[in-house]
């Protein structure tokens, strides 16, 4: 523990360097705008990103787009507050209560909470992560190609299961995922696969293009779809001298705070859209320890404050399974996965010991991001606001031309472009018949691992699938798959025997 | 709406058929000593499994619910702009090489903003021309990245 400290306060040293606070304060201000403008999310706005980090050396470049993860959910939030529009996902919640504070003319306060809630929660995930990662890395070391396979079998089925949509639909985006990412070399054989004798499949299909396409491009054509009037009209501006909570706010949030960094770092290292639950999970709890329950939803700090820590502290804790494990659990730590792969630093068990520059430098950026964040964001809450006033006609064509360039980066591609126009148009329709992208996303950037744990596995048993039941953490892990796979079964026979129930009830 | 999820099941089933298809096509091997084939072989078939599996929950559906995609926000002639706004898109790719990349961004911007309706002509031409120079001057003199030069040579 007391080599963990020391590591970080080196991790302290590397970050704070004038260049990577440079790179920390150009990912959290790309990030804001990211999170604040729509059209593009965290993920798109990633993996559009990671062509500018390409001179950069790979602790910059990580620190960089951290910032955007973290920078992107915070931006989310000002938009949730000020004008009722989630800039993403894990704002939704923020919207019940962020809103109408706004609508009373404490907006201000809000956002004040928002930002006080996220650098605390931050601070605190960051403490857990340096207690954490460590031993969970060095019992990561024991673990077999059954039990990472059964992990990631694990990780697709939870969160097929909690994106709220169908379960057969996000598993079968999950298989096609993991089908797309079967094209190319085979990592076993060294045989080419489904490249219909084209060079430009031979090494698979670029997850950057399938990145920006599903969730940039789709993004664009489903704004362009929707009415395109300036949404400047509903924007609730604070002024600065109103920005500031009164003690009585900071009282009541502070209990709200510390319950929310807790729910958020446990649900982050869990598979699944962690900021999502873990913000959905943190207002619940609020509400249902409440004394003034009926409140929620009219205007009460705590159910701005809870979630905006929950929020904050899952997005980094969500970092403890990607850097330790090497699997991403959610589509922002995928792209991140693909990043750091692309400089060269390949995250699992030896992440800390083979780059522990990376590995601390990053942790530490965290907290100096989010202290970045907090100083940001208040001050400049009306300048970011303002960019909400910027027409949906005119920032459309910026975003599209700007995935068209960013794409182009990547490889100096015409080819990625067509297939990132290509994955636009499926999303777009993906969205338009309700299938989530995020499982074939995931899917395609873990497939090529996961098809070497199973036939590792399989090698290792000479063909006997009892190996992976026979490892007990493998095991857990497939017990577990089972108990999400059969939750909507159950959830579905209780509410037919409640109807039946009923039924009887009613003629009786 | 429920035929339209029918044919999406279909598609998907013939999605999993032709992976299977394709992946007999290469070895195989046994379970010991997986060849190529074999594991894009059990997804295929795993997602034929799965595209039955929706489409007997759809026949066994006693009514539609309809579904719960975004189609009910859409504005009328949405559809047509959406399509000529991707059109243009593709048209731009397609002139990427032959016209370089100011010109091609220039011109890209100028479409977009006219099929989304900005009327006034001086920022029809203004922010075109402002956002295809600032998108030059960061990838190609800033960040060093190589674009396309064209016609224009720039």
């Amino acid at each position: 523990m007391v080599e963990s400290v020391q590591q970080l306060f080196t991790g302290f040293g590397i970050a704070a360097t004038l260049t990577n606070l440079l790179y920390c304060l150009l990912g959290a201000v790309a990030g804001t705008l990211v999170g604040i403008l729509p059209g593009l999310g965290p993920i798109a706005g990633i993996a559009l990103l990671i062509p500018v980090t390409f001179g950069l050396n790979p602790t910059s470049a990580i620190i960089m787009l951290c910032g955007i993860y973290y920078g992107a959910m915070y931006g989310g939030s000002t938009t949730s507050i000020l004008l009722n529009v989630p800039g993403e996902t894990a704002s939704v919640i923020t919207c019940i209560d962020g809103y109408q504070m706004a609508r009373k003319g404490k907006a201000g306060p809000a956002l004040a909470i928002c930002a006080i809630g996220s650098f605390t929660a931050g601070t605190l995930a960051v403490f857990g992560m340096v207690f954490l990662a460590p031993p969970l890395a060095q019992a990561a070391l024991a673990f077999g190609p059954p039990e990472y396979f059964s992990l990631m079998v694990c990780g697709f089925i939870v969160l097929s299961n909690v994106t709220g949509g169908s379960l057969i639909k996000s598993l079968m985006m999950a298989v096609i995922g993991l089908i797309i990412g079967t094209v190319g070399l085979d990592p076993v054989t060294g045989e080419y696969r489904f490249t219909f004798d084209t060079t430009y499949l031979l090494s698979g299909i670029e997850f950057v293009a399938v990145a920006i396409g599903l969730f940039g491009i789709a993004e664009v054509l489903a704004n362009v779809d929707q009415p395109l009037e300036n949404m400047e009209s509903g924007i609730l501006v604070p002024r600065f001298r109103d920005l500031y909570p009164s003690l009585q706010d900071l009282k009541t949030s502070f209990g709200a705070i510390l319950r929310g960094a807790g729910i958020g770092f446990g649900v982050g290292l869990v598979p699944g859209p962690a900021p999502v639950i873990a913000t959905y999970a943190s207002y619940m709890t609020e509400k249902r320890i409440s004394n003034h329950p009926d409140d929620f939803g009219t205007g009460v700090i705590e159910g701005v404050a809870g979630p905006e820590a929950a929020n904050n502290a899952a997005c980094q804790s969500a970092f403890i399974p990607l850097f330790v494990l090497g699997i991403p659990f959610a589509p922002p730590t995928a792209i991140l996965l693909g990043a750091l792969m692309i400089h060269g630093v390949v995250p699992g068990p030896m992440m800390i010991t083979e780059h522990p520059d990376v590995f601390w430098g990053v942790i530490a950026s965290m907290y100096i991001g989010n202290f970045i964040l907090l100083l940001l964001n208040l001050p400049f809450v009306p300048f970011f606001a303002s960019i909400l006033r910027i027409p949906k006609k005119v920032l459309l064509p910026l975003v599209m031309l700007f995935c068209l360039t960013g794409m182009y980066t990547v490889n100096n591609s015409i080819n990625d472009i067509w297939l990132m126009l290509l994955m636009g148009a499926l999303g777009y329709l993906m969205r338009k018949r309700a299938y989530d992208a995020a499982p074939l996303l995931l899917a395609l950037v873990i497939g090529p691992k996961m098809e070497v744990a199973f036939r590792q596995s399989l090698m290792l048993s000479h063909g006997n699938f009892g190996v992976f039941f026979e490892r007990p953490v493998s095991l857990v892990f497939l017990v577990a798959t089972f108990l999400f796979l059969a939750l909507p079964a159950f959830r579905f026979m209780i509410r037919r025997l409640g109807a039946g129930a009923r039924n009887e009830g009613g003629s009786g | 709406m429920r035929k339209a999820e029918l044919i999406e099941g279909v598609v998907l089933f013939l999605c999993g058929g032709g992976t299977v298809a394709l992946s007999l096509e290469m070895p195989l091997g046994t379970f010991r000593m997986a060849g190529s084939g074999l594991f894009p072989l059990c997804l295929g078939i795993i997602l034929m499994l799965l595209a039955l599996l929706y489409l007997a929950n759809l026949l066994l559906q006693k009514d539609s619910k309809g579904h719960s995609g975004e189609a009910a926000g859409a504005r009328p002639g949405a559809a047509g702009q959406m399509l000529l706004f991707f059109g243009a898109s593709a048209l731009a790719v397609l002139c990427f090489n032959i016209l370089g990349y100011p010109l091609t961004a220039f011109l890209l911007m100028l479409l977009l903003l006219r099929i989304l309706g900005l009327k006034r002509p001086v920022l029809l031409v203004t922010l075109p021309f402002l956002t295809a120079a600032g998108s030059y001057l960061l990838f190609v003199q800033f960040l060093k990245i190589p674009l396309p030069k064209g016609l224009i040579g720039l």
